[in-house]
């Protein structure tokens, strides 16, 4: 069974391209991070999340999911915030459970110049999560974001969103190692208000593991008693399990995806 | 009355002086050239000629109407020495096409007395001041004119005699002014100029023996005063957190960039990389002769030590604080922030910008019981809500052309407004909201308030102010 383990081992290892074993952020839901590679999200790369309808403007779902899953990679060193319209309201931030004296926002000007400053901010020392809301990452520009995570370690965050509205139509193309999709779900019934917030996501493409869709819930946020929670439990816990793909109990190896 | 303001040797000459009624001096030499003269355009062009000497020293005072102060302690080493400063400098001068008078002492009440009485270019050895303002008038200590008057008919016409007056009875006699234009002349008491820029001991200055203009000149150059700063700074064991670079043109005018530190540095090399997207909106004009570079807000800075491997926490350290200068500098200091929490009720006044790096204040974080939307509009936008329950949230609510169904909903939460913000006669009960967290039937949750108290009659006004996640 051991030489099973280290020629899976090897095999990851061909695939990562040589660049050497990374970290993992488990989400602590065997569901989600057994179709992650490394079981958990892969640190040192970027990832992209997506929204629909109003999300694609507005992106709140999106960013709260990314600020939910960064948590507490935030907590490690510095994170930073890249926006294109400063409507980011720290308060409802804390409020998720997103440490935000650890946060600084840039406003940037446009598109290019909030790539740059997401290159720079990964290249340094210090950053742990890089978070930029932009509207399409090209080829290109994914790579030098894919270079620029690989020379610290720093994970970046793409959340797609058109701040000032326009029409649809987006390069399919990317280079990112994961894209998840962001919906709002109804939260389930509480005896006083509303409950925990609640999102659909599918993992719609990842580099090295498989597809799926959960339904997340972030069991702590607005939740007084929990404010600055040290034992590190992850902020989202699996509420169901959705789709169509049920796994064969043995798992057969999947080189690419 | 029109009266003449001044006039040349020419007209000196001929017997003119200044304060003459214009009519008599009409009639005395028929064909002089009469200008009208523009006080306001003069203490233009003395303001610009104090800028122009910036090149020479970074502190530069200008003495209305007419003269101007130039601090050159610790920058004459730059020419070889006084005399050769000075002469470059009235070199310069002339070239202009001024006609002036100068003199170099070691305070500024001695300048200038010997600037306007004295020879003209006597430079008064350091300390050696009094024999040369001996035989000099009283006027030469910027008195009143009663005062000077006074002492003309006195008879007491040399300075030499009033030094050797004793002070009491000086003073009983012409009061306090003198003695304390007696004691700053010889620098017994000191005297504070109003610089036109704040004058700082770290200046370093390049001269070219071509003008520059091309841009990679302007780098190097930029490369080579940094450096040549950054040296001097760090042989003092101090950083600065501001630096100006000046370029000073041929035609007199100065193009200034300047960069902000968050720390107080002194590495050349980062800070000539900070300024270099800043060269490019530097226009040379006809040519750059002269570069300053001057740093202010310096502090005390500790050596450094580089680890062979450095602590998480020193690596951090140097790799943050360069980033936030980089994005601080390139974008705007307030486009870099940092969210702090603001004691106030009001959500949209309850988030402050602070510097990212500067230390944290002891004010209360935000308070997790009250729910706060991950995106808030800077200005609510307006709903048509139903709600037909007064003090009950609306049961459906259209936004932007959409439909919304409300399926569960939290609050009311009430804000009242700042009262002790405006004046108090503005003050109502009316100016609240009612914020409610409602989740419509896709799961999107609002957060929308009622402005104003429920009125029977009157349809109430229903805005949204941010969404949650």
């Amino acid at each position: 069974m051991s030489d099973f383990r280290a020629l899976r081992a090897k095999i990851a290892a061909i695939e990562a391209g040589g660049r050497g074993a990374s970290e993992v952020l488990a989400f602590g839901a065997p569901a989600l991070d057994r179709l992650l590679p490394g079981g958990g999200l892969p640190l040192g790369r970027w990832h992209e999340l997506v929204g629909e309808g109003l999300e694609v403007e507005t992106a709140a779902a999106t960013a709260a999911f990314a600020a939910l899953a960064a948590a507490p990679l935030a907590r490690r060193g510095e994170a930073v915030w890249v926006l294109r319209r400063d409507d980011l309201f720290a308060p409802g931030l804390a409020g998720l459970g997103f440490p935000t004296d650890r946060l600084i926002q840039v406003c940037a000007r446009d598109e290019a110049e909030a790539f740059s400053v997401m290159e720079d901010a990964l290249s340094t020392v210090g950053v742990s999560a890089v978070f930029a809301e932009v509207d399409d990452v090209d080829l290109v520009a994914g790579r030098r974001l894919q270079l620029a995570c690989e020379r610290r370690g720093g994970t970046g965050f793409v959340i797609r969103r058109r701040p000032y509205g326009g029409g649809a139509g987006r390069a399919v193309g990317s280079a990112s190692a994961t894209r998840w999709r962001i919906a709002p779900e109804p939260s389930a019934p509480a005896d006083f208000g509303l409950g925990a917030p609640r999102w659909r996501v599918a993992l719609e493409r990842c580099r090295g593991g498989r597809t799926g869709a959960w339904i997340l819930e972030a069991c702590a946020a607005f939740d007084p008693l929990s404010a600055g929670d040290a034992d590190g439990a992850h902020p989202l816990r699996l509420v169901a399990e959705l789709g169509d793909r049920q796994l064969a109990p043995a798992q057969s190896l999947r080189l690419s995806a | 009355m029109r009266r003449l303001a001044a006039v040349d040797a020419q007209a000196a000459a001929q017997g003119l002086f200044a304060g003459q009624k214009a009519a008599d001096a009409a009639a005395l030499v028929p064909e002089l050239d009469v200008a009208e003269a523009e006080p306001e355009a003069d203490a233009l062009a003395l303001t610009a000629l104090v800028d122009w000497c910036v090149r020479f020293s970074p502190a530069v005072a200008a003495d209305a109407p007419d003269g101007l102060f130039l601090d050159i302690e610790g920058v004459d080493h730059l020419w070889g020495g006084e005399a050769a400063m000075a002469a470059d400098f009235a070199a310069r001068l002339a070239a202009n096409g001024l006609l002036f008078r100068w003199a170099i002492a070691d305070t500024p009440g001695a300048a200038w007395a010997l600037a306007h009485f004295g020879p003209n270019g006597a430079i008064a050895p350091p300390g050696m001041s009094e024999p040369l303002l001996g035989p000099l008038p009283p006027a030469a200590l910027r008195l009143q004119a009663e005062t000077a008057a006074q002492l003309g008919r006195l008879g007491l016409t040399r300075l030499g005699q009033l030094l050797a007056l004793p002070r009491g009875p000086l003073a009983r006699r012409f009061g306090k002014e003198v003695l304390i234009r007696l004691d700053q002349a010889l620098g017994r008491t000191g005297e504070a100029l109003a610089s036109r820029r704040p004058p700082t001991p770290w200046f370093a200055r390049l001269a070219f023996a071509e003008p520059i203009s091309a841009p990679e000149d302007l780098a190097r150059v930029s490369a080579d005063i940094t450096e040549k700063l950054c040296a001097r700074l760090e042989a003092a064991g101090c950083g600065a957190r501001r630096f100006e670079l000046s370029f000073h043109r041929l035609d007199g005018r100065a193009e200034t960039v300047g960069v902000g530190l968050s720390r107080a540095g002194r590495e050349a090399a980062r800070i000539a990389r900070l300024f270099a997207p800043k060269l490019d909106y530097v226009d040379p004009g006809f040519g750059i002769e002269v570069a300053t570079l001057a740093a202010s807000d310096v502090e005390r800075l500790g050596e450094r030590q580089t680890a062979l491997d450095a602590a998480a926490e020193a690596a951090a350290e140097a790799g943050l604080v360069p980033l936030i200068d980089r994005l601080a500098n390139r974008l705007g200091e307030e486009r870099v922030w940092r969210a702090v929490p603001v004691e106030s009720h009001v959500p949209e006044r309850a988030v402050g910008r602070a510097a990212p790096l500067a230390p944290a204040s002891g004010a209360r974080p935000w308070s997790p019981e009250r729910p706060r939307p991950l995106r808030l509009f800077r200005r609510p936008e307006p709903i048509e809500a139903m709600a037909p329950i007064p003090d009950d949230p609306p049961v459906q609510f259209r936004w932007r052309g959409r439909l919304h169904r409300v399926r569960a909903a939290e609050g009311p939460e009430r804000i009242a407004e700042e009262w002790w913000r405006g004046a108090i006669e503005d003050v109502s009960v009316a100016h609240v909201r009612d914020y409610y967290r409602v989740e419509d039937q896709d799961g999107a949750r609002f957060w929308v308030f009622r402005a104003g108290l429920y009125e029977a009659g009157t349809p109430a006004k229903w805005w949204l102010h941010g969404l949650f996640g």
